[in-house]
């Protein structure tokens, strides 16, 4: 398999038409540069003084929303970086999750085990998926991911896999304690390793989405007959990021589980993909921050909403959104990065 | 047999309602080109308000009028206050004010109108033509009703010089601006047709399935299935989807997987069709050159 | 001398906070034929999206003796300008015969419109074998046929043509050229044409700019420009 060079992807970006829907990014995705790692620094030192001045039940919401994040990250691959759009990733979500549901629960397998067994599990899936899937354009694709987000619950539910689903019930699991001696609540513990879980998984997606397999994925994203001309193999590299973006996700999923210490076929209706569709956007497509932003977004914005409103929250949550899509088109990571370019251009006129 | 038949008639009644559904979402692609998500929430409120009408004392179709004068006009509002200015902004922000919309007016309807369930009368007769028990009056109804709404729809688009013009405005919009045509009133008026006929559709599924805020959740998948089976910028494909959407998804229903399955069943279907012709059964073959 | 059909004075064209054209001045005479020259970037199709106000403009624009600058899109199009874009903007998924319709839009006189497009298909014959087809199928120089044809509908007295060379072969720019000629004299439309094509361009046209990096450089009659030694070592390449 040949994959296009590095610079003939930037050769191929700065063709690419004027109308077709961008990420914010114009690079590919950004080399190293120091002011980068200044940021993933400053964050990565909050990220770990956290549990230390807040509550059990916040760092348990902090938890959720890096396992948010993952999610996003995953789908973010596929559809900010790849340009294809699924409405079906809580189907890769739930998929995670029962899988380590089903394995702590019937196969005794220790939590941590079941990640890298629902990494491969959904990676096969989405491989397997994305190959004739990704031939539909568009809203057809968008169609039958989300045939598959809906059919999801009912999937779940019924009898024939019920002696290991637990059917409507669900499964119940265990919390995970922290080690003998180690000073730490369950709820510290938790967050704790799946922050290492978290940072391990960002800094390989980095290094995936700049290596070959990440330029080939936004060449094709740009300008797909050109990409197939320069001797990339379409299918190929579009089944494997779809894979890539389900084991991201599928990895959330079994982390959510754990976390949540619980799956049942009820909470992963519709509204999960939708909702990872929603972070994906409003941090920012087509790049590694905006996951994180929108991770946090998903995970408290409906809460906040709670709060304002009693009686209509979805609603101000639906105002959010729109307010959000107005002020910020590209996602909160491309106004950060607009508005940069703005103030650089300023100092650079000498204005 | 009977059974089947029956299956059959049962289906096509509901793929009658798709078929309006799916309608109104082939007429927001063909004068935007955008997916409306929040379609079957729009059509919910509109019969929302031919309820507020009816309760008022109005005779039906007065209250049909009203409803479709209010669907429109709420079509219109969302357009310019809304969507206007997003024109620049891409695809996917786009698709996630439509979420939004979705969300908000579903919350919206339920804090003004109530949860509670609320049965809605039909305009047909009830028993179906010469006393068959195979479709009821109202089945028949929407089925014609469909009919009539592709008809004149159809005669729009392809006949009239603003449907040509509103087809040219969604193709290209500064080609057609350069040639006069007012592309940003070709876009609302686009939008305030499809909310009038969303809220057509709205009142032909309120009898069915009872009315409230969440009335349209189970017909909306389907009828995006109806409208995408059909190819998405053909009208008549819309009528004819719809019809065989609801004929597989009651026959896989009552022979093949049982009542849990069948929205599952259906949608293998239409993804397996999609995959062997991707631009739907009807649609234009989009070809274009390199 | 009689006024000029278009003239336009210190225009500045802005694609958002870029100055792209540094205020350039030039004019149309009444049927008769300019070109804009200028190698790529220079701002030559911003120059004829300024004047059809799709890009935010200052500066002053005169049609037939009122100012346009200002006015929307539309309107100018109204007013018998009509724009055939670059890339031909054909309306694909139309058919031919839809896109001619297009561009009848404006006409409130039913009669002579339907007249009209016997008259295109006279021109171009073979938009009239490919009537029904959808227009993405046509060929590069058939959209161009095209394109001139939809802006032709409207019985403009100024038409603006970017760059209807591009990505044609020879012959047909050639053929294309000739019935631009026709149409100048026979409709007696004023042509605005915008070309990389500097050869073409001057052969066709009387009058002459050029245009670097968004500032009218120099100008003349086509004959003066084409006697230029500079003009001809840069773009006639002798």
């Amino acid at each position: 398999m040949s994959v296009v060079s590095s610079s003939v992807a930037r050769d191929l970006r700065a063709g690419a038409s004027a109308s077709a829907p961008r990420a914010p990014s114009p690079v590919p995705v950004a080399g190293f540069q120091w002011r980068r790692l200044w940021g993933a620094g400053v964050v990565l030192a909050l990220a770990i003084a956290l549990p230390f001045f807040t509550s059990d039940y916040r760092l348990f919401q902090a938890t959720m929303a890096m396992i948010m994040a993952l999610a996003v990250l995953g789908l973010n691959m596929l559809v900010g970086y790849n340009g294809q759009l699924s409405l079906g990733h809580g189907a890769i979500y739930a998929l995670g999750a029962y899988t380590a549901a089903v394995l702590i629960e019937h196969a005794g397998f220790p939590w941590w085990a079941t990640l890298p067994v629902a990494a491969a599990v959904c990676f096969v899936f989405g491989f397997l998926f994305g190959w004739p899937a990704l031939r539909l354009k568009g809203h057809y694709l968008a169609l039958a991911t989300f045939a598959l987000a809906l059919a999801t619950p009912q999937l779940l539910k019924h009898k024939a896999i019920e002696p290991w689903t637990g059917g409507v019930q669900g499964i119940v699991l265990m919390k995970p304690e922290a080690p003998d001696g180690w000073p730490l609540s369950p709820d510290q513990w938790l967050y704790g390793l799946t922050l290492l879980v978290t940072v391990f998984m960002f800094v390989l997606a980095w290094n995936i989405l700049r290596g070959r397999l990440g330029r080939a994925t936004i060449a094709i994203r740009e300008q797909p007959i050109a990409a197939s001309a320069m001797g990339i193999n379409v299918p190929y590299v579009k089944a494997m990021t779809f894979g890539i973006s389900a084991l991201y996700t599928g990895v959330a999923g079994a982390l959510g589980a754990v976390a949540a210490a619980f799956v049942a076929p009820d909470s992963f209706g519709m509204f999960v993909s939708v909702f990872f569709l929603v972070g994906a956007v409003v941090g920012g497509l087509g790049t590694i921050a905006g996951a994180i932003v929108g991770g946090i977004f998903i995970q408290f914005v409906p809460n906040i909403a709670d709060q304002i409103s009693k009686s209509a929250p979805s609603a101000i949550y639906a105002l959010f959104l729109i307010l959000s899509m107005y002020v910020m088109p590209m996602g909160f990571v491309g106004l950060v990065r607009s508005l940069r370019r703005r103030r650089q251009a300023r100092t650079a006129s000498g204005s | 047999m009977y059974n089947l038949l029956q299956q059959i008639a049962s289906g096509i009644a509901m793929g009658g309602i798709y078929a309006c559904v799916g309608l109104a979402l082939v007429m927001i692609y063909q004068s935007t080109h955008h997916i409306n998500f929040a379609q079957g929430e729009m059509a919910m409120f509109s019969t929302f308000i031919a309820f507020l009408c009816l309760k008022a004392g109005l005779p039906y179709w007065a209250a049909f009028l009203v409803t479709l004068a209010g669907g429109f006009l709420l079509g219109m509002l969302i357009e310019r206050v809304v969507l206007r200015p997003l024109k620049d902004a891409p695809e996917m922000s786009v698709i996630v004010v439509f979420i939004g919309l979705f969300v908000g007016i579903n919350s919206l309807a339920g804090w003004i109108f109530g949860h509670q369930l609320e049965t809605f009368p039909s305009p047909f007769p009830e028993k179906g033509p010469f006393g068959t028990k195979l479709i009821s009056g109202h089945e028949l109804g929407t089925i014609v009703v469909a009919l009539v709404v592709v008809s004149l729809l159809y005669a729009f688009l392809r006949f009239t010089r603003v449907g040509l013009a509103m087809r040219a405005a969604a193709e290209n919009a500064v080609s057609s601006r350069l040639s006069g045509v007012p592309v940003s009133r070709m876009l609302a008026l686009g939008w305030g047709l499809s909310a009038m006929i969303g809220s057509i559709a709205g009142l032909m599924v309120a009898p069915v399935v009872f009315l409230d805020p969440n009335m349209m959740a189970g017909v909306l998948i389907y009828a995006f299935a109806a409208a995408l089976l059909g190819g998405i910028d053909n009208p008549w494909g819309a009528v004819a989807g719809g019809l065989i959407v609801g004929v597989v998804e009651n026959l896989a229903g009552a022979y093949v997987v049982g009542t849990e399955l069948k929205l599952s069943v259906a949608l293998v279907v239409i993804v397996g069709v999609l995959l062997v012709r991707p631009s739907g059964l009807f649609g234009r073959k989009l070809v274009a050159r390199v | 001398m009689t006024q000029p059909l278009l003239k336009v004075k210190n225009l500045e064209g802005f694609y958002g906070s870029t100055r792209v054209l540094q205020g350039i001045e030039f004019a149309v005479g009444e049927g008769g034929i300019t070109t804009i020259l200028g190698a790529n970037g220079a701002g030559k199709t911003t120059t004829l999206r300024a004047i059809s106000a799709l890009i935010r403009t200052r500066g002053e624009i005169w049609f037939e003796g009122r100012r346009i600058d200002g006015l929307s899109t539309e309107k100018i199009a109204a007013l018998g300008i009509a724009h055939v874009p670059d890339g031909r903007g054909t309306l694909v998924n139309l058919t031919v015969e839809e896109n001619l319709r297009v561009g009848a839009h404006l006409r409130r006189d039913r009669a002579r419109a339907e007249q009209d497009f016997e008259r295109m298909y006279a021109y171009f014959p073979r938009l009239r074998e490919r009537r029904a087809q959808q227009a993405g199928t046509l060929s590069g120089g058939e959209q161009q046929m095209l394109a001139i044809s939809r802006a032709l509908m409207l019985r403009p007295r100024l038409l603006l043509l970017d760059e209807p060379s591009f990505g044609l072969a020879p012959l047909i720019i050639r053929e294309i050229f000739e019935i631009m000629r026709r149409i100048n004299r026979e409709e007696k439309v004023s042509i605005l044409l915008v070309e990389q094509n500097v050869a073409r361009a001057l052969e066709l046209a009387d009058h002459a700019y050029l245009l670097e990096t968004g500032r009218t450089v120099m100008s003349g009659t086509s004959q003066e420009l084409r006697d230029d030694e500079q003009i001809r070592r840069s773009y006639l390449g002798f």
